[in-house]
């Protein structure tokens, strides 16, 4: 027998005789929709999976289970949410912290983030979104992934927080390069590093600038963590810059995928477009059916903290999970016409930004950026389409997925 | 009918509050008010109070008929 062959044996013996092993890369570019046909596949094939790449993991593919993940912080510890990096050398805060240490640093969050917060800038961020589209509409095309989808979210989130949109200018080449540094060549990895050390070093610059004032500024974020105490304590520069840097790598490149692929339907479905133009109002329910059916969370990765039988798989204290979003957001056990994107769903329960206590944050904020982005462009733009034959490139599953670019071109009336 | 989430289980999605927002009010962290309470739901609140249950992703809202 070869050596694969026997190592998959003891790796056969390891996980029981129900769960079938595989060896899935999820890292590679592949065609707009493929990571979706393989959860999709994966999740009728068999609920639970052993992938056998790496250290090897566990994959759960069915939406009770996925659930059942998230809402088990005890079981399923976010230690790691990366299921091929058991041992992260970074730490996100309050990402990778469980319950109940999570709650005070989240707290200290939520509220910036909250539905209270996002009303409050909504009339900025039209007024944002319609500058770009002011600047894009005359062309008659764009790349709308780098020349929109990118720019908006980071304009509004800047807004949000305080500083000035323009600054927007530095972050999204971070961003870009950041995204590029993952399974890139040398030389982008390193243009990652130089990315981080930049976005920590406008933080810290932020941090500098505040420190000194006897008050928080008002809604500043940056001047409102220095103000701020966990167990009576200051946070210290590290903790505050470790999440200000969270909340730009979570926040800014997912808002920009989600977009891409909701635009990217709306280009192909001229019905879906028209009756979004004509009733405004189905525009929130259209927003979070994108997230479900094109979710770009493939899956989550958590960490098992102590030995238990899931699903009927025999879980050791170390393993790692990975919770496939894709695969739960498309089941046909808890959806009717699960691949279908359907305008008005009702009772969408979607995991698109997960669930238990590491709920995405940015949640409502994302949502309201897509709203608007869509209002907006839909006034504007009322008729676009994909300007190529070629079909489009989606970056792998292995963070989060997103068009690399999505050339949108239509009609210009002569001035 | 009366509503009731599930303090424990509520992680602040907002869509009950979104689908429901006649029957449902939501406070500055983003969180429905109505965690850990019994809600009355008036008879034409019914609807809304099924999609709000049908629609959490965590599955925290029961609903009991009177």
């Amino acid at each position: 027998m070869t050596q694969a062959a026997d190592e998959d044996q003891d790796v056969a013996e390891r996980v029981g005789g129900k769960c079938p092993v595989i060896h899935l890369d999820v890292s590679t570019p592949l065609t707009v929709g493929s990571y979706w046909q393989k959860a999709d596949e994966l999740r009728e094939r068999s609920p639970a999976f052993f992938n056998a790449i790496g250290q090897g993991y566990w994959i759960f593919t069915r939406y009770e289970q996925v659930r059942d993940i998230y809402q088990h912080p005890e079981i399923f510890s976010s230690e790691s949410i990366t299921p091929w990096e058991p041992d992260p050398a970074y730490r996100f805060v309050p990402t990778q912290i469980d319950p109940p240490e999570h709650s005070k640093y989240r707290q200290l969050l939520s509220r910036w983030f909250a539905p209270n917060a996002v009303n409050q800038i909504t009339p900025a961020a039209h007024d944002l979104c319609r500058r770009l589209i002011a600047e894009i509409a005359p062309r008659g095309s764009c790349d709308f992934v780098s020349d929109f989808a990118m720019r908006l979210p980071t304009e509004v989130f800047l807004t949000l927080l305080g500083l000035p949109p323009t600054d927007a200018d530095l972050f999204v080449p971070w961003v870009e390069d950041f995204f590029r540094g993952f399974g890139g060549d040398q030389a982008q990895q390193e243009a990652m590093l130089q990315a981080l050390g930049g976005i920590r070093g406008y933080w810290a610059g932020a941090l500098d600038e505040r420190r000194d004032e006897p008050a928080p500024r008002d809604g500043d974020l940056a001047s409102h963590l220095l103000h701020s105490t966990v167990d009576g304590a200051p946070l210290g520069d590290d903790l505050i810059l470790d999440m200000l840097v969270v909340l730009v790598l979570a926040g800014l490149d997912t808002t920009r995928g989600q977009l891409g692929y909701l635009f990217r339907h709306l280009a192909d479905n001229p019905d879906d477009r028209h009756r979004l133009a004509a009733e405004p109002d189905l525009i929130p329910s259209a927003v979070e059916e994108a997230l479900r059916l094109y979710t770009i969370i493939f899956g989550d990765g958590r960490k098992v903290t102590r030995e238990t039988d899931f699903h009927g798989c025999p879980l050791r204290k170390g393993d790692m999970v990975y919770g496939l979003v894709s695969g739960a957001n498309r089941d046909p056990r808890m959806y009717e016409r699960a691949h279908e994107f359907v305008i008005d769903r009702k009772a969408n329960n979607h995991l698109g930004f997960a669930g238990g206590p590491h709920r995405c944050l940015g949640a409502h904020l994302a949502r309201r950026v897509m709203q608007v982005a869509v209002e907006e462009w839909l006034k504007a733009i009322p008729d676009f389409r994909v300007a190529t034959e070629e079909p489009l490139l989606e970056r792998g599953g292995g963070n989060m997925m997103a068009l690399f670019s999505l050339p949108l071109t239509w009609e210009v009336e002569a001035a | 009918m009366k509503l009731t989430v599930d303090g424990n289980r509520c992680t602040g999605h907002g869509r009950c509050y979104t689908v429901a927002a006649d029957l449902l009010a939501f406070d500055d962290d983003g969180y429905v008010t109505a965690r850990g309470q019994l809600t009355d739901v008036p008879d034409n609140q019914i609807p809304s109070a099924r999609e709000a249950a049908d629609t959490c992703p965590e599955g925290a809202i029961t609903l009991t008929e009177d």
